[in-house]
């Protein structure tokens, strides 16, 4: 029955797209944020839906699009850098098959992000990618707020719509999308116009955030933790009223305790007890052998090279209280394992993509926020009213950049499509107000010398 | 039950917002902006210093 629903679903908003063929690249990002071939069983997986998507998105492009407004920045070029250089090491990677099967989503991720610069040209449809984007994350959100709020959840045993731990639906890659959207949730509350601001809005956004808080509880990701905290400080930066806004804060911090599950603040506590805890002790201990392997391969040693580690490492007894502990018992525990993940975006990209793919996605990411930073300073400064939802939408894609780059300090997520898309969305936001700028200060010699005929005329 | 909500709810949500950006032709086309009422950046900078050196002397 869902099945169908679903190919009913996605028959109907690909006709409505076939009268606007930009919605073709809104389908797509929908089909790559809540995979719908995932959650049906048959039909829909028996097609090759995301390329027929794109190829639509491309052909529409071409098609009905007025090229003359593209514009190329320099990070779009970076995209198509790292692209061509990811292909090639994925030729000479050190686990060939492996590579080529991570190559095959991770291809997709940068082409799509490479085009939306080019079709983003208006500023509805950057506002419909923003849009798109938090309506399809809370697909897996609000199911995953409800859950914890009513009581379920755990590490590693919530289960978001589908029982999989590949994609959004990984505990510690949802629980940072869901605090990364928070800003642009803001920006669309105040500055929407698909779905003007006024209370019904105002309310539904309160409670799409709420859940987001929820995920991280829920899923018992540490890295959602540390991400609302950096959310926290951000939002400080334009607070009106600073001392209420963190009086506010540590009241709803203090409040929240209590109902927090107390297995969530158990495993919230081994964050400053990193030495007890193996999954922290495995991270130190595969990012030492990252260092050492790109040392010898400066280059990388292509996707999933990780899987070559082989680590050894201490862990310190846990005092178990209510229990006898063994006076013989050595203090530290030796834990031997093997082709253990990056879980840091950075060791991630070191590894697989070596210093040249590193240096090349630094440069992508630090950029936009820099970027952003220019935009925000920029248009406070010429603070034209038709142009007041640009520095609040700056600033929330840069908060959002941020809240990614801090999270992905713990979560291997350097190639998630959802995050090139943010990439995408602060090129475009960037090219398209360059164009703008200069429609708005440009006089066309043609008029002018027109005006000055008619001057003396 | 509580997945079934969830999915109902967004779906809803981006299908009508589908709809409406599908009857908004600013979608594809936009109106030129205002002129800016006092020039600013690199365009007016050029032109400013190029006024300054047209100005004949003693005018």
């Amino acid at each position: 029955m869902r099945d169908l629903i679903f190919v009913g679903y996605v028959a109907l908003i690909m006709l409505l797209a076939f009268k606007r063929p930009f919605l073709f690249t809104l389908i797509y990002a929908y089909v790559d944020i809540v995979s719908p071939q995932r959650l049906s069983y048959f039909l829909l997986n028996s097609i090759p839906l995301s390329l027929i998507l794109f190829v639509l998105a491309f052909l529409g492009f071409l098609v009905s699009d007025d090229k003359k407004d593209v514009r190329i920045s320099p990070r779009w070029v970076l995209l198509l850098v790292l692209l061509a250089y990811c292909g090639y090491t994925t030729t000479v990677a050190a686990e060939p098959v492996a590579a080529l099967e991570k190559w095959s989503w991770v291809w997709k991720a940068l082409v799509f992000a490479a085009f939306l610069p080019l079709t983003l040209r208006t500023k509805l449809r950057i506002e419909a990618l923003v849009l798109t984007m938090v309506i399809c994350a809370s697909t897996l959100i609000v199911t995953g707020g409800i859950k914890t709020a009513a009581g379920g959840g755990g590490y590693g045993s919530l289960v978001i719509l589908i029982d999989d731990n590949s994609g959004l639906f990984e505990g510690s890659i949802i629980s940072t999308v869901a605090i990364t959207i928070i800003p642009l949730i803001l920006w669309l509350a105040r500055h929407g116009t698909v779905f003007k601001p006024d209370w019904k809005v105002n309310v539904y956004a309160a409670a799409l955030i709420f859940a987001c808080l929820l995920i991280p509880v829920g899923t018992q990701a540490r890295t959602g933790i540390v991400c609302i905290a950096v959310l926290g400080l951000l939002l400080l930066r334009f607070a009106r009223y600073r001392m209420l806004y963190l009086g506010a804060v540590a009241l709803l911090g203090l409040a929240a305790i209590p109902f927090l599950p107390s297995s969530f603040t158990e495993r919230a506590d081994t964050i400053k007890n990193y030495k007890a805890d193996e999954s922290a002790s495995t991270r130190l201990a595969v990012w030492a052998w990252t260092w050492e392997y790109v040392k010898e391969h400066p280059m990388g040693g292509g996707f999933d090279v990780y899987r070559q580690n082989r680590i050894r490492y201490d862990i310190a007894q846990k005092d178990v209280p209510g229990q006898t502990t063994d006076p013989y018992a050595p203090e530290v525990k030796e834990i031997v394992d093997q082709g253990r993940a990056f879980h840091s975006s950075y060791f991630e990209m070191l590894g697989e993509q070596g210093f040249p793919g590193l240096i090349i996605w630094l440069i992508i990411q630090l950029g936009g926020v820099w970027r952003m930073e220019v935009i925000t300073r920029m248009y406070r400064k010429r603070n034209r009213d038709d142009e007041a939802w640009v520095a609040p939408l700056a600033t929330a894609l840069q908060n959002s950049q941020i809240i990614y780059l801090v999270g992905s300090l713990f979560v291997g997520i350097a190639f998630q499509a959802f995050f090139f898309m943010l990439t995408a969305l602060q090129i475009s936001l960037d090219t398209y107000l360059a164009r703008r700028r200069q429609e708005a200060a440009w006089k066309p010699i043609k008029s002018r010398r027109m005006r000055q005929a008619e001057q003396s005329a | 039950m509580i997945d079934n909500f969830s999915i109902l709810l967004s779906h809803g949500l981006l299908a009508f917002a589908f709809w409406h950006l599908m009857n908004r032709p600013e979608l594809d086309l936009e109106e030129p902006p205002a002129p800016d009422a006092e020039p600013e950046g690199f365009a007016h900078q050029r032109m400013s210093t190029k006024r300054k050196v047209k100005v004949p002397p003693g005018a």
